[in-house]
């Protein structure tokens, strides 16, 4: 049984190792569709082949002869664009009797010989799912990022399954970051992606999913028939919050008052949001893309609203 | 030597693991969380009605794993940020005392009833967030039900010393201790990050003219305390009045006139609260 949230497409997997055995153990635990194995016998013929085309997985060798198998794995990882690719190490049983520094090494989980194929096969399944779950995480909230966002509209929309998506951003955050500062804005975003979460969650016994785009831009995804509601409760829940995110002076006042650089007086509302939501009714949506185009469209009706606002494309019906 | 007492029962006190409370709100709380419907208002409004319970809720919410530190001072904000998950955690991993409870159950009704009289002071003064004076009144002498737990053998000798020499038990406590539950209280609003209009509340009750930045909050509840004292609901550990600081309603802008009718709405008010009996039921 192949883990359910890795196969939605092929897995490409490189293995570098002089040992044919291993080669034919790690290819005979999948269908090719599934997990496509590359294997290079030397370290040093891999390194270009890995940067052009960065597989899903890759399993490194101890008994490489040309190159350590931990500096494999710490050039991969010393590069920002390749630190989620997961590395798996293979030992011999004396490669253990030394001490592993893994705070150095940055690999993600190892194989000791004899293997066994069971072992190999949930081993290599559980480093995917751990590198896919790790790997596209907000780094301040831990939601899942774009390409997990992306991923799961595009799978939705392949299988015509009915669902709205609702794009959130915050009105008038960069001028509580201009007064209060960035640590202060990402307590913000800290509250809102709670405040999102646990009321998408609070529709119990549905199919969700909450992401983070990245700064202030949030999306959810919920049943149809189930998105309207969401956004009233949404906004409700971060209107009731947010003004404690202000010092008490401009809780009471509910604005900020600012100078900006020509030396002119302004002043701006509290914190808002701001909700664009597409339904994909009747498989309407054939691309991702299609979806953000017109929430971006949507989302401009709904800025025009200082107050917390929720725009619902109903062109759909 | 009092410096000493101080740090160890400092230590003492931060090292709190496991905090239980009474029986009663405890299983009201764990019906409510079986059924995943239930709305968040319903629990917080149970939730409201418990020191203990509503001090963990905002020591969670207000730790820095959620990264807002400091922020939530309302339960219901708490609970919609925490989840329900997470709620419910808290209230299964929460234990029962097992001994004292007599004596905790008069600590319980001063604090709902010292709740309900903050939050009456609080709309009589006219000040926004009622309910955010209210968790003040609640939470105000946390300080005592954390020490019987932590320093039971000091908290022993404090009683002791409240029936023997006849003292108000924040006297006693600092007989016996060198300092008070409103010390004990600045310890745990600190350490828990709480945020400091409760931190306030909780260590200035007693002295509200020495409120710093929230002299407000300090002001509502100690007048709030003095309601639920003069009405003898419950019991903050002895049976004394305590002496009103004028400061306090100076502060309100409320005159001692104004009390009159706080007190005939917290009359009115009580039997929602005193219906919430401490005592678990008979077997």
């Amino acid at each position: 049984m192949p883990a359910s949230c890795l196969f939605s497409r092929q897995q490409r997997a490189m293995l570098l190792s002089p040992d044919p055995e291993l080669a034919e153990l790690l290819r005979g635990l999948w269908d090719p569709h599934e997990v496509e194995w590359t294997v290079i016998r030397e370290g040093r013929r891999a390194m270009e082949a890995i940067f052009n085309e960065p597989p899903d997985l890759l399993v490194v060798d101890n008994r490489l002869t040309d190159i350590p198998s931990v500096e494999v794995a710490s050039i991969v990882k010393s590069e920002n664009v390749y630190r989620q690719l997961p590395v798996l190490l293979c030992f011999d049983p004396e490669d253990l009797r030394r001490d592993w520094n893994w705070c150095e090494v940055e690999a993600d989980d190892f194989l000791v010989r004899p293997f066994s194929a069971r072992e190999a096969h949930e081993r290599v399944l559980l480093t995917l799912c751990r590198a896919s779950r790790a790997m596209d995480a907000n780094p301040l909230t831990k939601l899942p990022g774009n390409t997990s966002i992306i991923g799961r509209i595009q799978d939705l929309i392949d299988r015509k399954d009915e669902f709205a998506l609702a794009y959130c951003d915050l009105d008038y955050f960069k001028s509580f970051n201009d007064k209060y500062g960035f640590s202060r804005g990402d307590e913000v975003l800290m509250m809102t992606a709670r405040v999102i979460v646990n009321t998408i969650r609070s529709f119990t016994g549905v199919k969700s999913f909450v992401g983070h785009v990245g700064g202030d831009d949030f999306v959810f995804i919920v049943p149809a028939h189930m998105a309207e509601e969401a956004c009233q409760r949404v906004v409700a829940a971060f209107d009731d919050i947010v003004p404690h995110f202000y010092d008490a002076e401009d809780r009471e006042q509910g604005c900020i008052i600012s100078t900006d650089r020509q030396g002119a007086v302004r002043s701006f509302p509290l914190m808002a949001l701001s909700i664009a939501v597409v339904f994909n009714t009747g498989g309407r949506l054939k691309h991702y893309g299609e979806a953000s185009a017109i929430a971006m469209g949507l989302k401009k009706k709904a800025k025009e609203n200082p107050k917390s606002s929720y725009v619902l494309d109903r062109r759909s019906e | 030597m009092e410096e000493d007492l101080k740090t160890s029962a400092k230590g003492q006190i931060l090292s709190i693991r496991d905090l239980p409370t009474l029986p009663k709100v405890l299983d009201e709380v764990t019906r409510l969380v079986r059924d995943p419907s239930t709305s968040i208002e319903a629990i917080a409004k149970v939730i409201s009605r418990d020191q203990v319970l509503s001090a963990k809720v905002l020591k969670m919410v207000n730790s820095p794993v959620y990264g807002f530190p400091g922020r939530i001072s309302s339960i219901q904000h708490s609970l919609v940020l925490l989840g329900f998950n997470v709620i419910r955690g808290v209230i299964i991993s929460t234990s029962v005392f097992d001994m004292m409870s007599k004596t905790m159950e008069g600590l319980w009704e001063h604090s709902v009833g010292c709740a309900l009289a903050t939050g009456l002071v609080a709309r009589k003064a006219g000040l926004k967030d009622p309910e955010e004076y209210s968790v003040c009144g609640l939470l105000h002498d946390l300080g005592k039900v954390v020490a019987a737990v932590q320093l039971p053998e000091l908290h022993k000798a404090v009683g002791e010393a409240v029936r023997e020499r006849d003292l108000r038990w924040f006297e006693a406590e600092k007989a016996v201790l060198g300092f008070g539950h409103d010390r004990i209280n600045a310890w745990l609003a600190q350490h828990w990050h709480l945020p400091p209009n409760i931190k306030e509340a909780m260590s200035s009750h007693h002295n509200p003219e020495r409120a710093q930045l929230y002299p407000l909050h300090a002001a509502a509840v100690h007048v709030g305390d003095f309601i639920v004292r003069a009405f003898e609901y419950g019991s903050g550990g002895d049976d004394q009045a305590v002496p009103l600081a004028p400061q306090a309603l100076t502060t309100l802008k409320l005159k001692l006139g104004d009390l009159d009718s706080v007190l005939d709405a917290f009359a009115a008010n009580l039997g929602e609260v005193s219906g919430v009996n401490f005592a678990p039921e008979e077997a």
